[in-house]
């Protein structure tokens, strides 16, 4: 297979100005994701079921329906309906910190709930509120637990933020969209950007198994 | 580590076995073979699903031409990026999918005689402040279908990769960004924009046509470079034209009549 290493020098700076916005979209996501899985976690925790529905209908949506769909859906429809104006990289933040947050609630839930019920009593007994319980004690030690269903979580974010080339945010996927386009070539466009992805996910599970380490208490 | 390893054989010669049953099982006997004709069947009129059947005009003619030369086809949508990975790599025979015939493909592939005449036009909401082409330069945001000619108009407008060029999947998805009001107008091939303005009149969208910006297009089929097939094809493309059968089919589809001459100027 003769490799077109011209015209991937030719495109070098746009595959730069991808990774960059896809650094930015997935790290926007993944933050926002995390606050709102948070939330949502809780909320699906709720003893009052009542209260709870909403955000098991909120997980049941987010995780039940194609994350194509989710970012035409929030692109096309919902942004404008704010704004006025379509904006490709405001629909895919939004969708995939909404998406990621679905997943990452049910993570939350699973970790909280792996923490023995004792530690929270004896949180309780030592006087401490419900939610200083939760905080201090219970949170932290089940947020060890949840490092690695997290990386997993983060890892399929960065690369689903991909799908944000459909509409037209110039992130990695659409500038390797458009060297296709341009060259009518297949394989010097998406393994180059395979292989940037592929570094950005590395970079990450390095980054968390270093926290997994540091967080180590035995 | 003497099981780890007899696994490990096992799921080698598995996968082996399973590459080596995809390879065989497209190419077949030859002769009587059923030539594969990839599309993207998203472009109506020339190529849409209808209720999972592939039609269109596109499919019509490539129906008509094969049974003039005598061939046997299996139209098969695979969408627009695969259709080109598909011929490269031989594993289709022809495609049809509204293709223009222009020198950066003839590099890569074989296209027969042209068959379709085409330009782009753009698309614009009524009262627009764009009336031609040039307007487009005045800070303008575009969408167009990503790797079509509409795409390749507009980055003659603008430059390559301007940032004001928005590229989508497919000219629904250009169109209704520009229905969004993330986008100003639409560049793509005339009977595209003709078609939705027609369809969709409460969009109140308007088609403006400047033909000293946009070049005339043709279409062809294509084949993988040095294919066989190209003198048949030729052959029964010019008689389905001469015969009348393409203008019977082109009325079917866009209800006027085909200027049959350009095309045989072309040939």
């Amino acid at each position: 297979m003769d490799f077109r290493w011209d015209i991937l020098a030719e495109y070098a700076p746009f595959f730069l100005k991808g990774t960059l916005l896809t650094i930015g979209l997935s790290i926007a996501s993944i933050i926002i994701g995390t606050v709102l899985g948070l939330l949502i976690g809780l909320g699906k925790m709720m003893r009052n079921k009542l209260l709870a529905l909403p955000f098991s209908i909120y997980i049941t949506f987010f995780r039940g329906t194609p994350l194509l769909v989710q970012i035409l859906l929030i692109h096309f429809a919902v942004v404008p309906l704010f704004t006025g104006s379509t904006n490709a990289i405001a629909a895919a933040i939004v969708t995939l910190s909404l998406n990621a947050a679905a997943y990452i609630s049910e993570i939350f839930r699973a970790g909280i709930q792996s923490i023995d019920r004792g530690q929270m009593e004896a949180a309780r007994s030592l006087g401490m509120t419900h939610a200083q319980s939760m905080w201090n004690i219970i949170l932290p030690q089940a947020f060890k637990r949840m490092i690695p269903p997290l990386g997993n979580e983060f890892i399929v974010l960065i690369k689903e933020s991909s799908l944000a080339a459909l509409i037209a945010a110039p992130e990695l996927m659409y500038w390797g969209r458009a060297m296709q386009g341009q060259y009518f070539r297949v394989w010097e466009p998406y393994i180059t950007a395979a292989v940037i992805y592929l570094v950005l996910t590395l970079s990450l599970s390095f980054l968390l198994s270093r926290l997994e380490r540091r967080l180590a208490t035995e | 580590m003497k099981k780890l390893k007899l696994v490990s054989t096992v799921f080698m010669v598995a996968f082996l076995l399973i590459l080596s049953a995809c390879g065989t099982s497209k190419t077949g006997g030859e002769g009587e073979k059923t030539l594969r004709v990839v599309t993207d069947a998203a472009y109506a009129p020339f190529e849409y699903q209808d209720k999972g059947e592939v039609v269109g005009f596109d499919i019509d003619f490539i129906n008509a031409v094969a049974k003039e030369a005598g061939l046997k086809i299996k139209v098969e949508h695979v969408g627009w990026d695969p259709l080109f990975v598909e011929l490269d790599k031989k594993t289709a025979d022809l495609g049809i999918s509204a293709i223009t015939i222009n020198d950066e493909r003839k590099q890569s592939y074989d296209f027969t005689v042209p068959y379709f005449l085409s330009t782009n036009k753009i698309l614009v909401p009524e009262g627009s402040d764009i009336k031609s082409a040039a307007d487009l330069k005045n800070g303008k945001t575009i969408a167009v279908q990503n790797a079509t000619t509409g795409q390749e108009a507009v980055e003659g407008l603008l430059g390559k990769n301007n940032e004001k060029i928005k590229k989508f999947e497919n000219n629904n998805l250009a169109i209704l960004e520009l229905k969004s009001g993330g986008a100003d107008a639409v560049v793509a091939d005339n009977t595209v924009v003709e078609q939705y303005v027609k369809n969709n009149p409460k969009d109140k969208f308007v088609v403006i046509e400047d033909s000293n910006a946009f070049a005339k297009e043709f279409y062809g089929l294509m084949m993988p470079k040095g294919s066989k097939l190209k003198a048949d094809l030729d052959k029964a493309i010019k008689e389905v034209i001469d015969n009348g059968t393409y203008a019977k089919i082109y009325k079917k589809w866009f209800k006027v009549d085909p200027d049959t001459q350009i095309l045989k100027d072309q040939q």
